[in-house]
């Protein structure tokens, strides 16, 4: 390779990388991989709204919600996150009590949400609820509680709680149906558990290849094959009990210098012009009063949507997935 | 007798023909000399089996050896090094004479002192010098005694006194045992000490001098 | 003594050669440092969830031991084979084999899944017999089973090249003697390989233990985790960095202790130059067994690389190629790959040559460890450490990120580049240092006219298998990639994602082709240029 070669490459690194145009208003979201991915809401989000503003909006991805949190609090004061978007309200009260969020000043009052749930320091954008999902040709008999599941030899993927809000989710949702006896339902459920994947996206894959039966996801999941594939197989199960609830948010960073910019751009968010883009680019439940697209009508409506209070979580998160874990040992 | 009629071989890339057309009787030496690449090795190559003739017969007292695989044709040979086994005993290398398991010590002993290397049983082949290493090979041919002897370059590693030694050592063992020898070398003297007619390698062709 | 240009030239590759060695060292610990201080912050805030680190490591410890097991037997058994047999096609064989090393471990990892998985092929084929697949790749055996794999297949070729270096007169000696099967290989086939064994498993056993891709894809969980995914899990999860130094440190002294013996033993890993010009082939029972075994080999390892091309092609590649996200990423990964080629290239030559001037053996094995323990670093706690000393030295990560990657890369793949080099430049060393220093040779002339000529082919293994690690890396990229700067195994991770799996499965197989294709002819490549100066 020549010298020549080598400057070029360099060269163009770096110009690649400091073309973003540093406009006086801009905002920088951190957000996860697959909002901020061509095939997300992102980039039709920025384009609207970069319509009706002066500004630039970044979408900057990390691997996970919880990795893009991480990712902030490494950064500390040199973070340059103006906004967080994309937590599960389950790591909400977490972030809270990092003391690294703002108060927001958006009016929530019109959102609707089948759980109460309600924060000063976040905005709530989307919803889904956390469920299994199956292949209907597969499946003819599909189970229609845990203890149906348990009682099955139906081979399921689900995924680490540490690194995974879906993961995360069947937690708390275990917990919030069977409380203390939780633990006992983990170890009945172990023999059905193939594996336990990092991230969704393993465990889907591995579901879309046929190692599992079911897989854990959300009610909305197979409106994407429908919708994007035409594929009708895929459907999820519901479950007597009720299913726990996935509340996405997002928050203004407390060392942001864009707070009014991060503002209306949350207000933009919950209003129908930008929620009517998220059935289809995010395969989430809008906040807004929005028309769902032809495909939605046919998910599952939970009977019970069950969500537990932020500072419980908060507080026993841990101790929760320590319990599951140790259940596997 | 040993005897090798019109054999013919070619190397597969190569377009030199070698022929070997001659004969051997029991306890006779032959020594072929000449420079490396002419195709001496290769008649021992042949004869041992390693290699198969185009064309020709090997016939020892009547017996033809070509269907024979190397395991089992009636020869030892010796090469100028790697002929034993560094890592084991002398005992140990020449137990490998033997087809049964059992080693004979008794035999061993004997084919020893006949090499002039008596007590030698328990000593690392690794340790030995290039004349004890010819030897300990030698004293297993012994053991092996099997009709037909052959040697490539089996002095060329060694110092002048014990190529001499050496030379000395194995026309008595021939004379003795009766073998058919045939050795390959570029060395005049090999000829000479050994009391062996010589025969070199002419345009691919085995000819008497 | 007078000091001529050769003795001269020896000292300067001495120092060189100290120096890299000591930044090496003083810049891990400057990462472990930067790490530490940073943990306390998050001291009250995160979750700390406590692990038994005994039993991490006694698991961790098992695994790695029954994988070395394993593969070792596995490769003596292959090489044999493959020593014995001539077939139609063998040189694609082997070449095969030598690939183990190179394919990304997350890629193999899905081709394994595809294959010996519950909807997997072999399942398939056994349905149609009317039988059913119980095994689950899933759990302890799916992770022997991936590993005995690759290591083996790794393991045939390194102990090929020492059963085909059999002198041979010792092979027709040996087979007038009339040797059994079972005597020659006693006698033969294990003074070759024995030699190379400890320093082949130590390397086994090492990677067996910071195996991470794929204890993460096919643990089945969490009971089956190595130190490193614990590791990886302290950074990323819980934030618990103290605790990520702790483990990151008793896995750095743990490995050490175990490749010490391997480095000082001085064990040649290197081909000994091939020379066959006599095949001695078995028959019967002996060559029954060999082909059987051969064919076993092939199966299982070429299976899932298959699996992952046909995935690929099967997944829609003209969709995947018309993207430019993906064209994107493919140059980036190139880009950064190349680069970290000739970094580790260049690194591991000064090192290799300045380790040959030093005679003293300890002396030599003491300044290998700086790099060996790079074999150990965990590339998140690596990735990590630069991310906050980028943050230290006020330099944004976006613009730190190229630097970051082909640096970080070219220090992991940099204990494999010197494996391979060492071993040509030592016995180079061997042969002509006193002609060289007698001549007056300076050390640029050493190097141009002794020793390039003669290493071709070793500078362009090298440097495939540099460009195929920074390739696969996914640990390094996590923290700094962007929308803007992606590669391929990011890009792959996206896609799964988003519900495109069939977007991952071409950038799969395009990875492993691109890293075949290096491999295949690079080597050849090179040894053609650098013979063509001489």
């Amino acid at each position: 390779m020549s010298f020549r070669f080598l400057i070029f490459i360099l060269t163009s690194l770096f110009l690649n990388l400091s073309a973003k145009a540093q406009d006086a208003a801009s905002l920088n979201i951190y957000t996860y991989d697959s909002f901020a991915s061509e095939w997300g809401p992102a980039p039709l989000l920025k384009e609207k709204f970069e319509k009706t503003c002066n500004c630039t909006i970044n979408f900057i991805p990390n691997n996970s919600s919880i990795g893009a949190l991480r990712k902030i609090q490494l950064d500390g004061e040199r973070s340059d996150a103006d906004i967080l978007l994309g937590i599960d309200s389950s790591i909400a009260a977490e972030a809270k009590a990092s003391g690294l969020f703002a108060k927001h000043n958006v009016d929530l009052s019109n959102i609707k949400l089948p759980a109460n749930w309600k924060s000063d320091s976040f905005v709530p954008f989307d919803y889904g609820y956390f469920a299994f999902v199956y292949n209907k040709e597969k499946l003819p008999n599909p189970p229609a509680s845990f203890e149906d599941l348990i009682a099955s030899n139906i081979k399921i993927v689900i995924q680490d709680p540490r690194s995974s809000t879906t993961g995360l989710g069947l937690v708390l949702w275990l917990k919030s149906v069977y409380g203390e006896s939780a633990n006992k339902i983990w170890q009945q459920l172990k023999p059905n558990i193939i594996t336990i994947t990092k991230g969704w996206s393993e465990s889907y894959n591995l579901f879309l290849k046929g190692e599992a039966d079911m897989v854990l996801s959300y009610t909305t999941s197979p409106a994407y094959h429908l919708i994007a594939e035409q594929d009708n197989r895929f459907t999820a199960a519901s479950f007597l009990e009720g299913h726990y609830m996935q509340i996405e948010v997002a928050g203004i960073l407390q060392a942001s210098k864009n707070k009014q910019l991060a503002n209306e751009f949350l207000s933009w968010l919950i209003s129908d012009e930008a929620q009517i883009i998220i059935p289809t680019s995010n395969w989430m439940y809008p906040v807004a009063d929005v028309e769902l697209p032809m495909g939605f009508e046919g998910l599952i409506q939970p009977k019970n949507a069950l969500i537990l209070v932020d500072d419980l979580v908060q507080k026993n998160s841990n101790i929760w997935i320590e319990e599951m874990l140790s259940a596997f040992n | 007798m040993l005897r090798i009629n019109n054999i013919e071989y070619s190397y597969e890339k190569e377009k030199q023909k070698y022929q070997y057309d001659f004969s051997l009787k029991a306890g006779e030496t032959i020594v072929i000399s000449g420079v490396s690449g002419v195709g001496k090795s290769t008649l021992l190559d042949i004869i041992a089996g390693f290699l198969t003739a185009n064309s020709g017969e090997i016939i020892l007292d009547k017996i033809k050896l070509a269907n024979l695989a190397p395991e089992h044709r009636p020869i030892s040979i010796l090469f100028q090094d790697e002929n034993l086994f560094e890592h084991l005993s002398v005992e140990k290398n020449l137990g490998l004479a033997f087809s049964k398991a059992i080693i004979d010590k008794e035999k061993i002993a004997i084919a020893l002192k006949n090499v002039g290397l008596m007590g030698y049983e328990k000593r690392w082949a690794k340790n030995l010098s290039g004349g004890e290493k010819q030897r300990v090979a030698l004293a297993r041919t012994l053991l092996r005694n099997k009709p037909i002897l052959l040697l490539d370059e089996p002095f060329s590693a060694l110092d002048k006194k014990t190529a001499k030694d050496m030379r000395l050592l194995v026309k008595n063992l021939v004379k003795q045992y009766k073998w058919h020898t045939i050795v390959v070398s570029h060395n005049i003297e090999d000829a000479v000490e050994l009391n062996a007619k010589n025969y070199i390698m002419k345009n691919g062709i085995l000819k008497k001098t | 003594m007078l000091l001529t240009k050769g003795i001269i030239a020896s000292q300067k590759r001495k120092i060189i050669m100290l120096i890299i060695a000591l930044s090496i060292s003083a810049f891990m610990t400057l990462l472990f440092f930067s790490i530490i201080n940073v943990g306390n912050i998050f001291a009250s805030n995160t979750a700390v969830i406590k692990i038994d680190i005994l039993q991490l490591i006694l698991m961790s410890l098992m695994q790695a031991s029954l994988t070395t097991i394993l593969s070792l037997s596995a490769g003596i058994a292959i090489a044999w084979a493959l020593n014995r047999l001539e077939f139609f096609g063998k040189n694609l064989v082997v070449s095969l084999f030598a690939t183990a090393i190179v394919a990304p471990a997350m890629v193999v990892a899905f081709g394994l899944i595809s294959v010996w998985g519950r909807a997997g092929w072999i399942a398939q084929l056994l349905e149609f017999f009317g039988l059913s697949w119980n095994f689950s790749i899933f759990g302890l055996g799916g992770i022997l089973f991936a590993h005995t794999i690759l290591n083996g297949a790794f393991a045939a070729h390194i102990l090929l090249a020492r059963v085909d270096a059999i002198p041979a007169r010792k092979l027709k000696s040996a087979q007038s003697l009339a040797l059994t099967p079972f005597k020659r290989f006693i006698l033969l086939d294990w003074a070759a390989i024995s030699g190379a064994l400890p320093a082949l498993g130590s390397i086994i056993f090492l990677l067996a233990f910071t195996s991470f891709p794929i204890v993460l894809m096919l643990g089945g969980g969490v009971a089956n985790q190595t130190l490193e995914v614990a590791i990886y899990s302290a950074v990323r999860l819980s934030f618990d960095l103290d605790l990520a130094v702790k483990l990151s440190v008793i896995q750095l002294v743990l490995c050490m202790i175990i490749i010490f013996p391997a480095i000082i033993s001085n064990s040649n890993l290197a081909n000994a130059g091939v020379n066959y010009s006599y095949k001695w082939q078995q028959k019967g029972l002996a060559q029954f067994t060999q082909i059987i075994i051969l064919v076993l080999a092939v199966f299982a390892f070429a299976l899932p690389l298959l699996a992952i091309l046909i995935d690929g092609i099967a997944g829609g590649i003209l969709d995947t190629l018309s993207r430019p996200s993906f064209w994107q990423a493919s140059f980036t990964s190139i880009s950064i790959g190349s680069l970290s080629a000739i970094l580790t290239l260049i690194l591991a030559v000064l090192i290799a040559t300045g380790r040959a001037a030093f005679s003293n053996g300890i002396l030599k094995a003491i300044l290998g460890l700086p790099v060996f323990a790079y074999l150990v670093i965990p590339a998140v706690v690596l990735s990590l450490g630069f991310y906050l000393l980028s943050n230290k030295l006020d330099i944004a990560t976006s613009t730190s990120a190229p630097f970051v990657l082909i640096i970080a890369n070219s220090l992991l793949a940099l204990p494999f580049a010197i494996a391979i080099l060492a071993p040509a430049i030592e016995t180079i060393n061997y042969r002509y240092d006193k002609l060289s220093r007698s001549l007056n040779l300076s050390s640029l002339m050493r190097w141009r006219i002794v020793e390039w000529p003669l290493i071709g082919r070793e500078i362009g293994i090298v440097l495939a298998l540099a460009f195929c690690f920074s390739l696969g890396d996914l640990g390094i990229i996590s923290l700094f990639g962007t929308n803007e700067f992606t590669t391929l195994p990011y890009a792959m991770y996206q896609s799964l994602g988003v519900y495109r799996s069939n977007d991952a499965a071409v950038i799969a197989a395009f990875m492993l082709i691109l890293c075949l294709m290096v491999f295949w002819f690079l080597p050849v490549i090179f040894r053609k240029i650098s013979n063509a100066k001489n």
